[in-house]
């Protein structure tokens, strides 16, 4: 039995101990927003955080996971509860097919918790193990951008404050804003 | 999942925000009436649109969403006509049903960046007698003049009175819904042409987005499918015992591609696959490895006596070519490519007595359907489709054979499975771009104009691997199968030399003035599949055309600018784009030391696509800092989707021109993941610039115009930069 955090809540699972988190949380728990892409640890499709470090969960076997704090992409926030980023993602349409972005987000989110000004050095090497068939990363590395303490700052400085994104209504407030 | 989806609705409903994404369908459509399950009380107009009582307006997408941004082009369309906010629309995938096919096609699927173009105007007709219905109704019922009833922000207003729509939903379903209705013009146009966020991305960015993979049903098995490693071989024997053993192992079938393990996971049935022994049979293409391959193209090329098919002959053909002042002559290679979608292939089924649930990813529902039925046997109409979003198409979701594997799994099992490719499944078993070997050869004249064009090309083609993939399931289901099947293979002797498969002579040809044009095709098909890759043959025709065409303004000695202009004198919409893509990026302007430009420019889809790519050199390493480009793809109706999907396609060129390359020794592929299939990473991605040529013309394609420019705009730059005039894919300097 293997027991562990899953997006704060306490949980346990008897399955065999190398089957890869990622299969556990998609299959077992029915948690469907982090995704399979290569089952090499080569895509990030499937990254959660693992103690707050962003992981490859499609190569880390269960065993691996005894007593840790798991957060996958439904834990980072919901429709109606985004996290910044996420929030970020949205004003600037950055998904395309969108089976990437989960995994982008959590090492976008995990970038942030640690190095919340980062240059664009850093945002690069913490986001080149994700891969984006469509070519987001022009929109990814902007969308990051406005959500660091310096990109939020240079944003306060215009008086454009990041706006809190509600699908009934954005239209109106943009429309009102234009 | 459902669980999850219908708590999602309801969330969504009972707070009037609108449900932007796919929910997974629960169409019972067939041949009969609309495509969609009636709702009570609902105004049902057509097969697109349902409005509720409550006022919600529900459409029906007729294309696939594969990140293309046509769930927001489409519904946009509807929101224009029917004067709602695409926000307040409820979008959800259509399941199969003859309206629903694409108008162009002729067939339900999405494809060839021509989805917004052929639909355009039937869908908005269909929004616009929706609306005047609603007016009608709404006239009759409150006993005003029609003149006196307007549509505005998805409310009736009436004098200073706004009802919503559901006020009229019962009248209006009593009275004839009115058709050719008056479309809103452009000057007019609120939502169309409008910059907006794309309507999915609050799925897409909370992992809410359904998927194929994502679908979940009750007492749901784990299938993986152990296949040939050279494509096609037939099973001559297996010994599944030690597999049968493994932990969660509950059964092993054979299917026509292979043998299938099920287990209660997706790593039990991985596991147990590993320990499957399986016997191959010898096919033709296991004699065959990408240097006798290439050899062979080689050999071809140079036999004049293979005459091949004519894709083209205008004019002299290339009888005048040594007549002019000069003649250039080169030979290009492009190379097998893999799609690799972000998704790996997978399909869920769900059978219950006689019928079944379907729940895939799909560029068809009709192809998936037909292969639910032929491999399946099912009945047509016990076929149920819950088409989910797709993790990436490029035309690697269009053949069936992930449904064809899992109906056969399914109901030699007897249970509900779902069947995941690993991502070696993947690379191993994809319908390929077909490589090919050409001789370009130009007659140009003192002044710089090309007189003749003359182009002899080698390799596979598609349409063959096509017909054998689709003809089984899309023929009527009376036909006997040992007929259909029989029937499919005859598609390989047809186009390799009788018809002239049109992907071969795509953008070959057609973009520059030459009164005298030749183009052949010669097959030579070692037997790997091939299919539709993001833009089809223009992906490496443009490639050889535009590289080309630098050769000839190089040895005329003008500027590769002028050269083409002064040649496309009949091509107004590729002059523009041209002209726009020099002036925003500056050509001939200085640069960064060490930096170069390439330009290409190209027409695919109906559009025209020019580019500038900004690149130097370190060492071996081609560094490619900027890519300008502009598109004229007619009227826009998201400019923030047209951008993206130009940058999106000159990043998928991008991943082709620096790596891409599918091999084979012995007739296995030796490329099976990441490592050894490498994509562009963000470390390696250009900064992209996109810009639109402003028109009023009928909407062309986006989705693919944008990558056939990249590879020759970069190799352009390569040649600036080195000296090195690169006629090889993918770009490897010396």
């Amino acid at each position: 039995m293997i027991n562990f955090q899953l997006n704060n809540s306490p949980v346990e699972v008897d399955i065999d101990p190398d089957t890869p988190l990622l299969w556990v949380v998609r299959d077992h728990f029915k948690l469907k927003g982090s995704k399979f892409g290569c089952g090499m640890g080569l895509c990030g499709a499937c990254t959660m955080h693992l103690n707050g470090e962003a992981v490859r969960t499609c190569t880390l076997p269960i065993s691996a996971v005894q007593g840790a704090v798991i957060t996958s992409i439904e834990g980072l926030g919901t429709p109606d509860n985004l996290h910044p980023l996420q929030q970020a993602w949205v004003e600037h349409s950055v998904p395309q097919c969108g089976y990437c972005q989960s995994g982008q987000l959590m090492s976008a989110s995990a970038l942030l918790a640690k190095n919340p000004n980062p240059s664009d050095d850093d945002i690069v090497t913490a986001m080149n193990g994700n891969i984006c068939r469509c070519g987001t990363y022009s929109k990814i590395k902007s969308a990051i951008k406005s959500v660091s303490k310096s990109g939020a700052e240079a944003m306060r400085n215009q008086e454009s404050m990041v706006e809190t994104f509600d699908p009934a209504t954005a239209n109106l407030k943009r429309e009102a804003n234009s | 999942m459902k669980k999850s989806s219908m708590t999602r609705r309801l969330f969504l409903l009972s707070t009037g925000a609108a449900a932007t994404g796919l929910i997974v369908g629960c169409s019972t459509a067939g041949p009969k009436g609309k495509g969609y399950s009636a709702i009570a009380g609902a105004f049902e107009p057509n097969s697109f649109i349902q409005i509720t009582p409550d006022h919600q307006v529900i459409f029906y997408l007729p294309s696939s969403e594969m990140g293309q941004g046509i769930l927001d082009g489409l519904t946009t369309l509807i929101a224009e006509e029917l004067r709602v906010q695409p926000t307040a629309i409820d979008v959800r995938q259509a399941s199969l049903h003859q309206d629903y096919k694409n108008p162009e096609m002729g067939m339900q699927a999405t494809g060839g960046s021509n989805a917004t173009r052929a639909q355009f105007l039937p869908l908005r007709q269909a929004a616009a007698d929706t609306a005047a219905a609603i007016r009608n109704a709404a006239a009759k019922q409150l006993d005003q003049p029609l003149d006196k009833i307007l549509l505005a922000d998805g409310n009736v207003v009436v004098g200073d009175k706004s009802y919503g729509f559901g006020d009229f939903v019962a009248v209006a379903a009593l009275m004839p819904v009115p058709e050719n209705s008056p479309l809103r013009s452009p000057a007019q146009f609120d939502q169309i042409g409008r910059e907006r966020p794309r309507l999915d991305a609050l799925d897409k960015s909370t992992g809410t987005a359904e998927f194929g993979i994502d679908a979940e049903v009750e007492n749901l098995y784990r299938a993986v499918v152990v296949r040939s490693p050279v494509l096609g071989a037939a099973l001559e024997g297996f010994d599944a015992s030690a597999a049968l053993k493994q932990s969660g192992v509950v059964d092993v079938v054979q299917i026509k591609s292979g043998v299938a393990v099920v287990a209660q996971s997706y790593w039990q049935a991985r596991k147990a696959a590993a320990a499957l022994e399986l016997n191959w049979g010898k096919t033709e293409l296991g004699s065959w490895s990408s240097d006798s391959i290439y050899k062979n193209f080689t050999d071809s090329l140079n036999d004049s006596s293979q005459k091949g098919l004519e894709c083209c002959n205008e004019g002299e053909g290339d009888k005048l070519l040594n007549q002019s002042e000069t003649m250039v002559a080169a030979d290009y290679y492009a190379p097998y490519l893999a799609h690799a979608t972000m998704e790996p292939l997978n399909c869920t089924v769900a059978v219950e007595g006689d019928s079944c649930k379907i729940y895939v990813g799909t560029q068809s529902v009709q192809v998936s359907a037909g292969a639910a039925v032929y491999y399946g046997d099912f009945d047509a109409d016990k076929v149920k489709m819950h088409p989910a979003f797709l993790g990436g198409g490029f035309g690697r979701r269009s053949l069936g054979d992930d449904v064809a594997e899992a109906v056969a799994i399914a109901k030699q099992s007897g249970r509900n499975i779902q069947l995941v490719w690993s991502r070696e499944d993947d690379m191993s078993n994809d319908f390929y771009r077909p490589a090919s070997l050409v001789r370009m050869q130009a007659g140009v004249s003192k002044q710089g104009l090309i007189e003749t064009w003359a182009v002899r090309r080698v390799g596979p083609n598609i349409m063959g691997h096509m017909v054998d993939a689709w003809l089984e399931v899309l023929a009527p289901d009376y036909l006997n199968k040992g007929f259909t099947d029989w029937l499919s293979k005859l598609g390989h002797p047809l186009f390799n030399r009788f018809v002239a498969d049109a992907s071969n002579g795509d953008g070959i040809y057609g973009d520059y003035d030459t009164p005298n044009k030749a183009v052949r095709h010669v097959t030579q098909d070692p037997g790997l599949r091939t299919g539709f890759w993001r833009s089809v043959g223009h992906s490496s025709n443009a490639f050889f055309k535009e590289s080309f065409i630098d050769e000839l303004a190089q040895r005329a000695g003008i500027d590769e600018l002028q050269f083409r202009l002064a040649n496309m004198k009949n091509n107004p919409r590729l002059t523009e784009a041209t002209e726009l893509v020099a002036a925003k990026a500056g050509w001939g302007k200085p640069l960064p030391e060490g930096h170069f430009h390439g330009l290409a420019t190209h027409s695919s889809f109906g559009s025209a696509v020019a580019q500038i790519a900004e690149v130097s050199i370190k060492g071996t390493q081609i560094i490619v800092h900027k890519v300008t480009a502009a598109i004229h793809c007619g009227m826009v109706v998201n400019p923030e989707i047209v951008r993206d999907q130009v940058e999106g396609g000159i990043m998928y060129g991008l991943t082709a021109a620096l790596y891409g390359e599918i091999t084979l020794v012995d007739g296995v592929v030796q490329q099976s993941n990441f490592h050894n299939y490498p994509m562009l990473r963000m470390a390696d991605a250009p900064e992209v610039e996109v810009h639109i040529v402003e028109s009023q013309e009928h909407p062309e394609g986006v989705g693919e115009p944008g990558l056939p420019p990249l590879a020759p705009a970069v190799a352009n730059a390569v040649f600036k930069a080195s000296g090195q005039r690169l006629r090889d894919l993918p770009l490897r300097l010396g």
